[in-house]
This record gives structure tokens, C-alpha cells and sequence, in this order.
């Protein structure tokens, strides 16, 4: 046993092991059960047409990764050509370098939020009202063209193996699934103290102005804690999902690319001087401050909170 | 029949030399019949449901939602109570509707694409992702178009 799991480790380290499609008949099923439990204790946690949006995201996701996987593995090939050091592939350094992805994703995720060149291609993620499993397929169609990859690959100049890369990642990611849901109150504490979990990433799919830009984390929630985005659900305060400005609609296109049609308008109006912060600053900046950031908006909230 | 198909996914799995634009191709239609097994799941179970606006209360938490901070002055409900037009202090107007199985909001700007049929307001936010919605609002209706009227007028109508 020990030695087969040498030898799969061995492999997926040189040739890289793609867990996620071995995970989606799970997927599956467990949105199946979630259904269920909704239509016996919460209808409306899941509507149809939401749903299939969700899921169609997810297949355009995995359709638009296949097409662009060989792109990115051969730059974290060059990456690896070019390495400085080389990380053995032992127990230990698969664990460190899931850590390291981890803490990766935590980078690229925080910067999904606070750069709007790497939100537009994020921004679809959040944008159903509704917080379920099938929320958690709803992914990118343009996470390649805004290459928010490099977060992930750049250990490889480091010695990490291309292959323990899109391992890990991939079980990073197959991680997240089960954290979408209002099925599962709360973990117990010392799970929730480490771990990335469902309550405190529906604080991060958000909309109340208390929880807007928290929780970044993927699989350990240290990182929030460490570097001060963490803040916990309350049970005062339930959570509204979906983004500042709700899309209100079930449009695949508009669901994709909403936010690069956006910033293209914005980059388009602007003057000269103000189009690369429609670009790069956090969404909802405006160069008259005519728009509201989440910043804005949880000042006036604390204002008025404090007016009450 | 079945048999033919026991061969096939055996050859799947075992994924010879068939290609991998074969294997790719069959993943997605396999992928995509399970979103659409998914789906029709939904729609068996009836979920989303039909929900209304409850009352004048849940109006105006629904535009606190949409708009943070929004604090509703006035508010009116459609008879079916698929959407609502609330006014807070500064004269700002939110349109409310229902979008699935929870409601969107949206500003209105402009008394442009604001029209009166007796008892029905008809409403275009400016926003084209919002759509135009027609509320009935009884005796309502002909208050909220005079004083909607107020609203500013964008440049290009006039």
C-alpha cells in the first residue's frame, strides 16, 4: 500500500495528477442531496435557473481550463527549466507545498477583490444571490486572460515541480466545494479556528456591508487571521449573498463577462489620466468619486450605525 | 444495446489510443447531461418557490439590502407584491423586483420610460440588465407618477 501511494506521489509530482474530475461525481451527488434537504427545510436556498447558470459556468470553466492547461503548464515548465533550487518530492514537501498554494490562493483571492483587472474575471463566482453547492461551480471563463495564474505557478522558479502544483491545487479546490453551503451551521471550534469553512466563507460571499472584503482563505483560514481579513459570521447579522450591485439576471454572457464590458465603458469614458484606476483599483472606484467602494460603503454603514 | 455501451465506457475509462478530442468531446456531453439531470431535479423538487413581498417592513429591508444605508420613507407595493417603489428622506426612489427567488433593486434616476396606465405604473430604470417592470399599484399609481415626475431629467430627453 505504502508503495503505491510512493509511486502515485512519484507520478503526480512528474507528471501532474488532475483530482478535480475524479471529484465531480461527487460534486454531483452531493448537490443532489443538498437539493433535497432544501426542498424539505429551505426552498428557496436553490432556484433553477440559478442553478443551471451555476453549473453551466462550471462546465465552460473546465472546457475553457482544458483549452488553456497546456499554456500554463509549459510556463510553469519554463519556470522549472529555470529553477534556482530543486524541492524534493518527499511527504513532507507535499505538504509544505500545499501550504505554500494555500497561502498562494489566499494572495491571488485577496487580489481577486482589490484589483478590478483580477476581479471581472472573479466577479462571476459571486454574483448568485443564492449560496449552495452548485454556487461552488460557478467559476471563470477568463481566469486564464487575466493570469491570475501566476499566483499559483511561480514556486516552480523555487524547485516545486509543475506536477505538485496542479496536484495540490486541485485538491485545494475540490476542498472549497463542501464549504458552500447553509446547510452546515457551524464546525466544530478548533475546526473552525484553522480551517476554511462553510460559515465563514458565507460570510465572504456577503453582501451586508460588516462582512464585505472578508475571509479570503481557501483551505486554512489562518491566513484571514494572520493578515487581518478575517471577521466571523453573526448570528445577528444573516448573510445576503451576491455582489454590491446585483446582476439580476441568469445570463451566462453577462454573468462571464459583465465586468470586462465594464471596465472596457469605464476605460473608454474616463480621462486620460484616470482610465488605468478603472483598471486597476478596487471595484467601484471612480476617478470623481461619484461610485461606491466597499470601503465607502462600510463607512456610511458604521455611521449610521453609530447615528442609531 | 447496453452491451455496446458497456464496451464503450470500459474503452473510456481505459482511455486507449482514441484520442483525446474524443475523450474530451465525450466528458463534456456526460458533464452536460448531469447539469441538465441537475437542473430538471430542481424544477421536480419545485424549488426557488414563489416568493412575494411580505409587507411594507420586508420592502424596506429588501432596499437596505440593495442599496446599504437606504433608509425607506415611503414605500408602495405592487398588488401581487413582485416588486415595490420606495423613497427614502432625500427623495431617492428604488424599484424592487423579483428576480428567482429573491429580489434585485435598482435606482430610478429619470422620470424617462415612466408610464401611467390607470392603475399600473410602467418603469424603465436606465439600467438594460434591470428590464422595464410593470407594477399595479391601485390608487398608488397615479401618486407615485406625479411625483415621480420630480426626478430629474437626463440630458439626452431634453
Amino acid at each position: 500500500m505504502s508503495v503505491w501511494i510512493a509511486d502515485l506521489a512519484s507520478r503526480a509530482a512528474r507528471d501532474g495528477l488532475d483530482v478535480v474530475p475524479f471529484a465531480v461525481p461527487l460534486f454531483i451527488v452531493a448537490i443532489a442531496i443538498e437539493m433535497v434537504w432544501a426542498a424539505r427545510r429551505a426552498p428557496t436556498a436553490y432556484e433553477p435557473g440559478d442553478t443551471l447558470t451555476s453549473l453551466l459556468m462550471g462546465l465552460g470553466s473546465s472546457i475553457a481550463g482544458l483549452v488553456v492547461a497546456g499554456a500554463i503548464l509549459l510556463g510553469a515548465g519554463w519556470l522549472y527549466a529555470h529553477r534556482m533550487v530543486t524541492v524534493p518530492v518527499t511527504w513532507w514537501s507535499w505538504i509544505a507545498v500545499f501550504v505554500l498554494d494555500d497561502f498562494n490562493y489566499y494572495l491571488f483571492h485577496r487580489s481577486a477583490h482589490r484589483v478590478r483587472w483580477f476581479w471581472a474575471s472573479h466577479v462571476n463566482h459571486h454574483s448568485s444571490q443564492h449560496y449552495n453547492l452548485s454556487t461552488a461551480l460557478r467559476q471563470t471563463w477568463t481566469g486564464f486572460a487575466s493570469l491570475s495564474f501566476v499566483f499559483r505557478i511561480w514556486p516552480a522558479l523555487f524547485g516545486v515541480a509543475p506536477g505538485m502544483l496542479l496536484t495540490v491545487g486541485g485538491i485545494n479546490l475540490i476542498y472549497q466545494f463542501w464549504i458552500h453551503t447553509e446547510a452546515v451551521g457551524r464546525m466544530p471550534r478548533w475546526f473552525e479556528a484553522v480551517m476554511n469553512t462553510p460559515s465563514h466563507h458565507r460570510v465572504h460571499h456577503a453582501t451586508n456591508p460588516r462582512y464585505l472584503d472578508h475571509n479570503y482563505a481557501g483551505v486554512f483560514i489562518v491566513w484571514d487571521r494572520l493578515f487581518g481579513s478575517f471577521t466571523p459570521e453573526r448570528d445577528d447579522d444573516p448573510v445576503r449573498y451576491g455582489i454590491v450591485h446585483q446582476l439580476g439576471t441568469f445570463s451566462l454572457w453577462t454573468v462571464a463577462l459583465h465586468e470586462w464590458g465594464a471596465i472596457a465603458r469605464d476605460m473608454w469614458r474616463a480621462p486620460f489620466r484616470a482610465k488605468l484606476g478603472y483598471l486597476l483599483r478596487e471595484p467601484g472606484w471612480s476617478h470623481d468619486g461619484s461610485r461606491d467602494t466597499t470601503t465607502t460603503i462600510r463607512a456610511r454603514w458604521r455611521a449610521a450605525q453609530g447615528e442609531d | 444495446m447496453s452491451g455496446k455501451l458497456v464496451v464503450l465506457a470500459e474503452a473510456l475509462f481505459a482511455r486507449p489510443d482514441i484520442g483525446p478530442a474524443l475523450i474530451v468531446a465525450t466528458e463534456t456531453l456526460v458533464s452536460l447531461l448531469m447539469v441538465l439531470a441537475i437542473y430538471a431535479l430542481a424544477r421536480i423538487l419545485r424549488l426557488g418557490g414563489d416568493v412575494r413581498i411580505a409587507d411594507a417592513d420586508h420592502a424596506a429591508r429588501l432596499a437596505d439590502a440593495a442599496f446599504p444605508g437606504f433608509a425607506a420613507a415611503e414605500i408602495t407595493l405592487d398588488r401581487a407584491r413582485i416588486g415595490a417603489l420606495v423613497r427614502d428622506r432625500a427623495g431617492r426612489v428604488l424599484l424592487i423586483r423579483r428576480h428567482g427567488a429573491r429580489f434585485v433593486g435598482s435606482e430610478l434616476t429619470s422620470h424617462a420610460g415612466i408610464r401611467l396606465d390607470r392603475h399600473t405604473l410602467t418603469l424603465e430604470t436606465g439600467d438594460r440588465r434591470f428590464g422595464t417592470l410593470t407594477l399595479d399599484l391601485g390608487a398608488d399609481a397615479q401618486i407615485w407618477a406625479a411625483s415621480l415626475r420630480r426626478l430629474d431629467v437626463p440630458e439626452h430627453a431634453a
